[in-house]
């Protein structure tokens, strides 16, 4: 019922976006330009680097660059619809939580509904492109289920995003400036898309336990490589998701408790 | 008179400690990235000895140098300008008896001065006890960094006052802005050294004032750069910095023109 | 029934001290220091369905701490609060469907699109039936005069059309309870007077109760027939606003403009035996101050039969005046003189 209600709303708040983004048709493709060219430098980064070698560690060019095209899929997804960035400034500092939580809605609903963001989406697609080119280049054999696959892994690492970037966002509800965490997360996520075994341990550990970024690239892409084939680490992608999404939704709900000041 | 603008620093660093927890943050980022990519250039490294012209032990110290270098120059002038155009208050701090661009200048420089001496410096620290980084033992190699490293500031603050101001002519810079920095980091040299990239790329690039940002001093400080190269690059520097002041001082001009004469 | 039913409200907050200057900031990056604020000091009040309530004092007195413990955004650290039957903060999702709230200095319209586009989402939002929605919107478009408006976007409203479109999107959804937060802050005389005329309005015919708070004690004189006044966390007043005047006005003052000049002298010669006060503002110009408890034609009567006046005002003291006085005068004697 709560669910169904969310999607009415969701629908409503899309046709929103598409009206404002219609009086601001230039923006919307300045926009999508901007989030594919941050893709780009990374592919371009990948593509320097390998003139210069031919693999990185024991992974390809090819290999590299469909974990890649894997990452860009969940964190299109991610994008849309959890567009937190700006959560602190617009919510806390200047109020708005106030009204939404004057609503009869969900605030966590409210809050991603108003910031829905549907260009990053075409990174996405970008992304799907490139999977399915990188996995023609190796030849990769093609099963029947792993459309079915891809969907349950990428939701899965959509969780991991969601669930952490909503974490860091309930941080505003605790202190009046944690404006650096985010970044820093920001920084820590950019590692996740390359293969991690390249990293040493601490690393690997970090992006694997503890800011499980690992399962929003490498693991899961891994399911449909043939050299790097790891259905344990990949599978683990959807449970991941659902931990990580529970963790933050339970910091987001602790936060607005706190922001309404109970009990603390 | 200069002191009221030295008074800006002051504010800014002061608003810089205020902010605690960017501060810690902000530490673990560098190292982390700078651990990131120590690992990823070994993995590209493999058993190579020298790629790009520099030895494994030269990249390290680069990498470390570079992004502690970003951490000075580093600011989000840009986008304080931009937010200031936009909601009409850049209109209040023109009619102040001080220059606006020199208020945000300085503004910026209190920021990378924080960020010099409680960032850079223990980070720079950490990055040598953590990674093999080797210093350079010439007092006056690290005399011309510092130099250098000034100028690194400017002409990275002039990139950003240039791109804010472009919010007097659009309606929305957003993604002008986004594309900025990301062009900042891949071609100003703190992802992939300029010898990285293939011939044409190159030659392309020492025509663009990125290099100066970040491959120019990191160069030097590492020992890539001798003798009269060192002076060379320096020049470079100061011309792109002179260039810049150019199109700023005619975009400022044409802009306080449409904000007097239009009304904004 | 009660619309609003308050008991021992309290509300603490912890702030963070800012220790000065360089040294302190760096020692603010180790430790943090906080103090324990009370906004809202055990208050109690109650307000019966169909009332319009002014909630006045001065910017800090925990009016606005007090709104959002009302409308369920904050959780009060003591005390019992029922709006509607409901605890707010409880049952948030179930509690905000009742009631209307509207923040003067924020907008809950969307920036970017025509004002319509945002009151059909309100409509989603708060699950309002489409053919209600429909009459109740063409009801209130009609009454504040909209229609035009409809179409453009809020960046392109001015304030006083904004705030109009404000009140319509907290009314879409009938609340019983309309709570305004500075409703007619920064608007001009013709705005204010049609948005207390609607608010009025929506009182009279749809029995809607209405808790507001300003600064413009003009809406408070033309609105509220009920007054609680805050300072520092206490309700220093509750009463009626006639009551207020009555026992706070000190007396009236009347200007007068003789035709010839006056003296001081002259003028205490005309009220001889009456316990007046005179002062001479100029030449021909003198003001008389006469206690609450006598009556101006006493003093009007001897002043005309005796000199030639060309011109005269009577001077009432306003609600403005009082609440200044009240705040001038120290919260606790004003507080203790109310009261007594």
């Amino acid at each position: 019922m709560k669910i169904l209600f969310s999607l009415s709303l969701f629908r409503e708040y899309i046709a929103n976006y598409l009206k404002t983004k219609l009086t601001y048709r230039a923006d919307f493709w300045v926009e999508v330009a901007s989030d594919l060219l941050f893709s780009a430098m990374n592919l371009i980064f990948i593509f320097v680097v390998f003139q210069h070698t031919p693999s990185l560690g024991d992974w390809s060019e090819a290999e590299v660059v469909f974990v890649y095209g894997y990452f860009m899929i969940p964190y299109g997804l991610f994008s849309t619809f959890s567009n937190l960035w700006n959560f602190g400034e617009r919510y806390i500092i200047k109020g708005e939580m106030d009204r939404i939580l004057t609503r009869p809605a969900g605030s966590l609903t409210q809050v991603m509904l108003e910031n829905v963001d549907p260009p990053s989406l075409i990174g996405s697609l970008v992304g799907i492109g490139i999977m399915a080119t990188s996995w023609w280049k190796m030849g990769l054999t093609f099963e029947w289920y792993d459309p079915l696959a891809l969907l349950a892994l990428v939701l899965g690492s959509t969780l991991v995003y969601m669930g952490i970037y909503t974490a860091i966002a309930a941080l505003s509800f605790y202190s009046d400036a944690p404006t650096g965490i985010t970044p820093l997360i920001y920084n820590i996520q950019n590692y996740g898309r390359y293969p991690v075994q390249i990293y040493n341990k601490t690393i690997r550990f970090l992006l694997t336990w503890l800011l499980p970024f690992a399962f929003v690239g490498v693991y899961p892409a891994s399911f449909f490589l043939e050299d790097h084939h790891d259905p344990l680490m990949a599978w683990l992608t959807p449970a991941a998701g659902l931990i990580v999404g529970a963790i933050g939704l339970a910091v987001w709900t602790h936060g607005v408790k706190r922001y309404r000041g109970a009990g603390s | 008179m200069v002191s009221a603008y030295f008074d800006f620093v002051r504010i800014r660093f002061l608003t810089m400690l205020a902010y605690r927890i960017n501060y810690y943050s902000g530490i673990v980022i560098y190292c982390i990235n700078i651990g990131a990519y120590y690992f990823m250039w070994r993995a590209i490294y493999g058993d190579a000895e020298t790629l790009g012209g520099f030895t494994v032990a030269q990249m390290t110290t680069y990498i470390a140098v570079s992004w502690m270098a970003r951490a000075f120059y580093f600011n989000n002038l840009d986008r304080e300008i931009s937010n200031e155009i936009r909601d009409g208050s850049v209109a209040v701090q023109m009619m102040r008896p001080i220059s606006y661009l020199l208020v945000k200048m300085m503004q910026g420089f209190g920021e990378g001065a924080f960020r010099m001496l409680l960032l850079m410096v223990p980070g720079m620290i950490v990055a040598t006890l953590l990674f093999p980084v080797t210093l350079p033992t010439d007092p006056m190699r690290w005399f011309v960094f510092f130099i250098m490293l000034w100028f690194s500031f400017l002409i990275n603050t002039q990139l950003n006052l240039l791109t804010g101001l472009f919010a007097f002519f659009v309606e929305n810079n957003e993604g002008l802005m986004r594309m900025k920095r990301v062009l900042i980091d891949l071609l100003s040299g703190v992802l992939l050294p300029l010898t990285f990239f293939p011939g044409w790329a190159r030659t392309i690039l020492e025509w663009l004032p990125f290099q100066a940002i970040t491959y120019l001093p990191s160069s030097v400080f590492t020992g890539r750069l001798n003798g009269v190269e060192v002076w060379n690059a320096l020049y470079v520097q100061m011309i792109w910095f002179l260039a810049l002041i150019v199109p700023i001082l005619l975009m400022w001009r044409s802009a306080r023109k449409r904000l007097f004469v239009q009304g904004g | 029934m009660l619309a609003i039913d308050v008991h021992q409200l309290r509300k603490q907050f912890k702030v963070q001290k800012n220790r000065v200057g360089v040294k302190g900031a760096l020692l603010d990056l180790f430790k943090r220091e906080h103090t324990l604020v009370t906004a809202v000091k055990d208050i109690s009040f109650q307000i019966p369905q169909g009332e319009i309530c002014g909630y006045i004092g001065e910017n800090g007195a925990g009016k606005s701490t007090t709104i959002k413990m009302l409308t369920g955004i904050l959780v009060p650290t003591s005390g019992d609060i029922r709006v509607n039957g409901f605890v707010p903060h409880k049952e948030r999702e179930a509690f905000v469907k009742e009631i209307g709230v509207v923040f003067g200095q924020r907008s809950q319209l969307w920036w970017d699109i025509g004002v319509i586009e945002s009151f059909r989402l309100l409509r989603k939002v708060y699950r309002v039936g489409e053919s209600d929605f429909n009459r109740r919107l063409d009801e209130l478009v009609e009454t504040l005069d909209l229609s035009e408006l409809l179409n453009r976007p809020v960046r392109k409203l001015s304030l006083g059309q904004r705030m109009r479109c404000e009140l319509v999107a907290a009314l879409l959804h009938q609340p019983s309870i309309l709570f305004l937060d500075e409703p007619t802050i920064g608007l001009d005389i013709m705005v204010k007077t049609q948005i207390r005329d609607f608010l009025q309005k929506i009182n009279r015919e749809l029995g809607t109760t209405i808790l507001l708070t300003t600064h413009d004690l003009q809406d408070i004189d033309a609105l509220c027939s009920r007054v609680i006044m805050l300072d520092d966390g206490h309700i220093i007043y509750d009463g009626g606003l006639d009551e207020l005047k009555d026992r706070w006005s000190k007396g009236r003052e009347i200007v007068f403009q003789f035709t010839d000049a006056v003296s001081l002298e002259r003028v205490r010669s005309l009220t001889d035996g009456l316990d007046v006060r005179w002062t001479v503002e100029n030449e021909w110009t003198a003001k008389v101050w006469i206690p609450r408890e006598m009556n101006v034609s006493d003093v009007l009567a001897r002043v005309v039969s005796s000199a030639e006046i060309s011109d005269i005002k009577i001077l009432e003291t306003n609600t403005d005046e009082i609440v200044r006085e009240i705040y001038r005068t120290g919260s606790s004697d004003a507080g203790e003189a109310l009261r007594g």
